[in-house]
C-alpha cells in the first residue's frame, strides 16, 4: 500500500487559498500528516522495550514505503557490552545471501561516513540479531524479488539533542524506492525512533543500576544481619531506626522493648533501666559530631556474679556529600564483653588466693630466717668476745659466710613480700575493698622518714625535701600514703640507673597539699603518661628492659589517692627524667 | 572531483581553511533539513578520520566539530604548513565528505549540492 501521505503530498494545488497562503487541499493535507505524526508518535511512546520500538517504526515505515529491510544500527558506549554497536536487522523473507552482504558492506560503510563506528562487514555482520515480529512480516513470494543487488536505500542518522546515537537503513531491489518527497517524512520518524530507542537505553541502564543497588542492599543486609556484633542505627533525634539480629538479642537481655523510632531519652526517662540513660549519652556524644570508642555499660543485674556488661563505640552518620554538619544519625556497635569480664574475675580471684596462700608460708620463712640471723650473730658476738684468748680471725668463721646468705634470703623474701602484698592491694583495689585507716600525723615527717629510708639504700642518687608548707597536719592512711610516696621514690632511684638528683616538694596550694617527686632518670614519654596509672602496664624500651617490676605499684598508688580525695599525675622535665606529683585534702572525704 | 582553489600561493592558510568551513557551513545548511543537525559534523569528522593518513595536519577536524574551529585554531594547528597542501587537504577532505553522503543517501541529495558547492568554491576563488 502507498503512503496516504504520500498520495495527499501529489494532488494538486487548488486555485482558492486561505489567510495563511496555503489552500484548501494543502490544510488537508497538513492535518492528514499530522494525524500520521501523532498516530506513529503514540506507537513509540508507548514502547518500552527495543522490539516494541522496532515495530512501531517498522509501522510506520510501512504506511509510506515498501522495501526488502530494515536495519537499526546502535551505538553502545556501555562497557558491559562486549560489542560497542549493536546491529538489528528486520529483513523480507527470503532474503538473498548476496543482498544480504551487500547491505551489511552498505551499513558498514555508511558507519564509518559518519563517524559512528568503524568496523568490518564481516564484524558487523557477526553481531547482527534478526528480529521479524510475526504480524509485520515483510513476506514475499519467491516471484517478487527483483535481484540480489541493492537498488536503492537510505541511511538516517539517529539523533538525540544533536548526538548521533545510531543509524537507520532502508534497502530495497527496486531502483528509486525512496525520494526527496517523504524523506524529510522518513526523517521524522526516524526522529521518533531515536528519541523511542534512548528511552528504552535509558529505562534498561536504570533497571540495572536497580538491580545492581538492590543486590548491594540485600549483600549488606546480608552482613549486618550475620555480624556478631549489635549494630544499632539512629537518626538524627536520636531514635532508634534499625536494629541488627545481635542488637536484639544482646538487648532483649535487658528486658526493654527498644521499638523502632522511639527516643532513647524517652525510653531513659521511662524506664527504671539505669545503663539506658548512659546509652542516650554516648548517642548523644555522636550526634554533637564525636566518636565514641569502648565505653563499657553494665547492662546485666547487679546482684549477677558477672552481670552483662557491653563495649559500646559510637559514630556520627555524616552525609556522603558533606553538605551538612549535623549528622544524619548515629551508627553504634555493642560488643558484649561478659566472657572477657569472667575471665578477668576468675584471674582476679586466682591472683587474689595465691597472694593469700603465698604469704603464709613467706612469713614463716621470713620469721625463721630472722630467727636464724638473730642466732648466728649471738654466736658471732660469743666469738668476738673470746677473741682475744684464741688467734682465729672473725672474719674467717663459717658463721660470717651464712650470715650472708640469711641477709640475701631475707632481702629476697621481702622483695617476695612486696610483690604479694601489691597482688593483695590489686585485688582490694578490683574488688572496691581498700580500707583506709584515717589517723592524724605531719606530711612533712612523713616525707622525711621516707626521704631517709631510701637514701640509705641508694648510694649513688642524692634525695633532698623541699618543704614550702607552714603546718603539714594531716588526717589520712599513714602507712598508705608512705606505700606512695615509697613507691614513687623507689620507681625515680629505680628509673635512674646511672644515679642522679631526686627532689621532694610539699607545698599547699587551693587547700590541698601538693607533693611533686623528680629525677632525672629515663623519664616517660608523653603519650604513655595516660598508661602509666593502669594495672600491669610497664613501659618498654631498651632501657627499662632489664629493670625488674610488674606493673602494680603506680595502679596500687593511684586508686589510694583516689581514695583519699586527691589527685595523681605525671609531668615530663625539660630535658630528663619525670615527676610525680600527687595532692591530697587534709583530710579525706567521708 | 571538487575545484581546487586556485592562487593558494597568494593566499595564507587561514584564508582557505575559512572559506572552506563556508563551503561546510553551506552544505550543513541543505543536509539539516533532511537529515538533521549533528550529520553534516559528523561526516566532516568521518571524512578527516579517513584522510588523516594522507594529510595528518587536518587530524584535529576528528576530534573537535568544524563549527568551533575559529581563526585561532586554524593558526595554532595550520601553521607551517604550506598553503598549497591546505588546500590539498581541504579539498579531500570535502570530496570525502560527499563520499559519506552518497553512502547514506545515494543521489538524492548529493548531486545537486556538488553544483552547487562547485559554484560557491569557484565565487571564493
Amino acid at each position: 500500500m502507498e503512503s496516504s501521505v504520500q498520495s495527499m503530498s501529489q494532488t494538486t494545488d487548488s486555485a482558492f487559498r486561505f489567510s495563511n497562503g496555503y489552500t484548501a487541499d494543502r490544510l488537508i493535507s497538513i492535518r492528514h500528516e499530522m494525524e500520521y505524526l501523532n498516530t506513529i508518535g503514540k506507537e513509540f511512546v508507548a514502547a518500552i522495550d527495543r522490539f516494541q520500538v522496532h515495530r512501531a517504526l517498522l509501522k510506520a515505515l510501512r504506511e509510506i514505503y515498501s522495501f526488502s529491510a530494515c536495519c537499526i544500527l546502535l551505538k553502545d558506549n556501555t562497557f558491559e557490552k562486549e560489542s560497542p554497536f549493536e546491529l538489528f536487522i528486520i529483513p523480507c523473507y527470503p532474503l538473498d545471501a548476496t543482498f544480504f552482504e551487500s547491505i551489511i558492506q552498505r551499513i558498514a560503510s555508511a558507519a564509518s561516513a559518519l563517524n559512528l563506528i568503524h568496523t568490518t562487514a564481516d564484524q558487523l555482520a557477526r553481531t547482527a540479531y534478526f528480529d521479524a515480529p510475526d504480524d509485520l512480516a515483510l513476506s514475499r513470494s519467491q516471484e517478487e524479488v527483483v535481484g540480489s543487488e541493492i537498488g536503492s536505500f537510505l541511511n538516517i542518522p539517529l539523533t538525540v539533542e544533536n548526538r548521533i546515537i545510531g543509524m537507520l537503513s532502508l534497502f530495497d531491489e527496486k531502483m528509486g524506492t525512496f525520494d526527496t518527497d517523504l524523506f524529510q517524512m522518513t526523517t521524522m520518524i526516524a526522529d521518533y525512533a531515536a528519541i523511542a530507542l534512548e528511552n528504552v537505553r535509558l529505562h534498561e541502564r536504570e533497571n540495572a543500576l536497580w538491580r545492581q543497588a538492590e543486590l548491594e542492599r540485600m549483600r549488606l543486609s546480608l552482613i549486618i544481619g550475620s555480624m556478631a556484633e549489635g549494630l544499632l542505627i539512629t537518626d538524627a533525634k536520636g531514635a532508634i531506626t534499625s536494629l541488627n539480629t545481635s542488637a536484639e538479642q544482646l538487648l532483649a537481655q535487658a528486658q526493654v522493648n527498644f521499638s523502632p523510632d522511639i527516643l532513647l531519652h524517652k525510653l531513659a526517662g521511662t524506664s527504671n533501666v539505669q545503663w539506658i540513660s548512659r546509652l542516650a549519652e554516648i548517642v548523644d556524644q555522636a550526634l554533637a559530631g564525636y566518636t565514641v570508642k569502648n565505653q563499657e555499660l553494665v547492662a546485666g543485674q547487679a546482684e549477677e556474679r558477672v552481670p552483662l556488661t557491653l563495649s559500646i563505640s559510637a559514630a556520627p552518620l555524616l552525609d556522603a556529600s558533606g553538605t551538612s554538619a549535623r549528622p544524619l544519625g548515629v551508627v553504634a556497635v555493642l560488643n558484649d564483653i561478659t566472657p572477657s569480664k569472667q575471665v578477668e574475675q576468675l584471674k582476679d580471684e586466682f591472683v587474689s588466693v595465691v597472694s593469700h596462700e603465698l604469704r603464709t608460708p613467706l612469713t614463716a620463712i621470713k620469721g625463721y630466717t630472722q630467727h636464724l640471723v638473730r642466732r648466728i650473730e649471738r654466736r658471732l658476738r660469743k666469738t668476738r668476745s673470746s677473741q682475744l684468748e684464741s688467734s682465729t680471725a672473725v672474719n674467717d668463721l663459717p658463721e660470717n659466710y651464712d650470715l650472708r646468705s640469711l641477709n640475701i634470703v631475707q632481702s629476697q623474701t621481702e622483695h617476695l613480700e612486696r610483690l604479694v602484698n601489691d597482688l593483695l592491694d590489686l585485688s582490694q583495689v578490683q574488688w572496691g575493698q581498700l580500707q583506709l585507716r584515717p589517723e592524724t600525723f605531719y606530711l612533712a615527717d612523713l616525707l622525711t622518714d621516707m626521704v631517709r629510708s631510701v637514701q640509705s639504700s641508694a648510694e649513688q642518687h642524692t634525695i633532698s625535701l623541699q618543704i614550702k608548707a607552714k603546718d603539714t597536719k594531716i588526717i589520712a592512711d599513714h602507712a598508705r600514703i608512705a606505700q606512695v610516696v615509697g613507691n614513687i621514690l623507689d620507681n625515680a632511684v629505680k628509673y635512674s640507673p646511672y644515679g642522679g638528683q631526686v627532689i621532694v616538694r610539699l607545698k599547699q596550694q587551693d587547700g590541698y597539699y601538693q607533693v611533686s617527686i623528680s629525677d632525672q632518670g629515663l623519664g616517660v614519654s608523653p603519650e604513655l603518661f595516660d598508661h602509666i596509672f593502669e594495672r600491669f602496664y610497664r613501659v618498654h624500651n631498651t632501657a627499662t628492659q632489664q629493670l625488674s617490676g610488674i606493673g602494680l605499684g603506680l595502679y596500687v598508688a593511684k586508686a589510694i589517692i583516689d581514695r583519699h580525695g586527691g589527685r595523681i599525675w605525671l609531668s615530663s622535665n625539660q630535658g630528663m627524667g619525670s615527676t610525680f606529683h600527687f595532692t591530697l585534702p587534709p583530710s579525706p572525704p567521708q | 572531483m571538487l575545484p581546487r582553489h586556485e592562487n593558494s600561493s597568494s593566499v595564507s592558510s587561514e584564508q582557505v581553511t575559512e572559506a572552506y568551513l563556508k563551503v561546510i557551513g553551506l552544505i550543513d545548511e541543505r543536509v539539516t533539513p533532511y537529515l538533521g543537525k549533528a550529520t553534516t559534523r559528523a561526516l566532516v569528522q568521518g571524512a578527516a578520520q579517513h584522510i588523516k593518513a594522507a594529510y595528518p595536519f587536518l587530524e584535529f577536524l576528528v576530534y573537535r566539530s568544524y563549527t568551533d574551529i575559529v581563526p585561532s585554531v586554524i593558526h595554532e594547528q595550520l601553521s607551517g604548513v604550506a598553503p598549497v597542501q591546505v588546500v590539498a587537504g581541504l579539498n579531500a577532505l570535502l570530496d570525502e565528505c560527499f563520499a559519506g553522503l552518497r553512502e547514506l543517501t545515494g543521489d538524492l541529495i548529493a548531486p545537486p549540492l556538488h553544483d552547487e558547492v562547485t559554484h560557491q568554491l569557484k565565487q571564493l576563488q
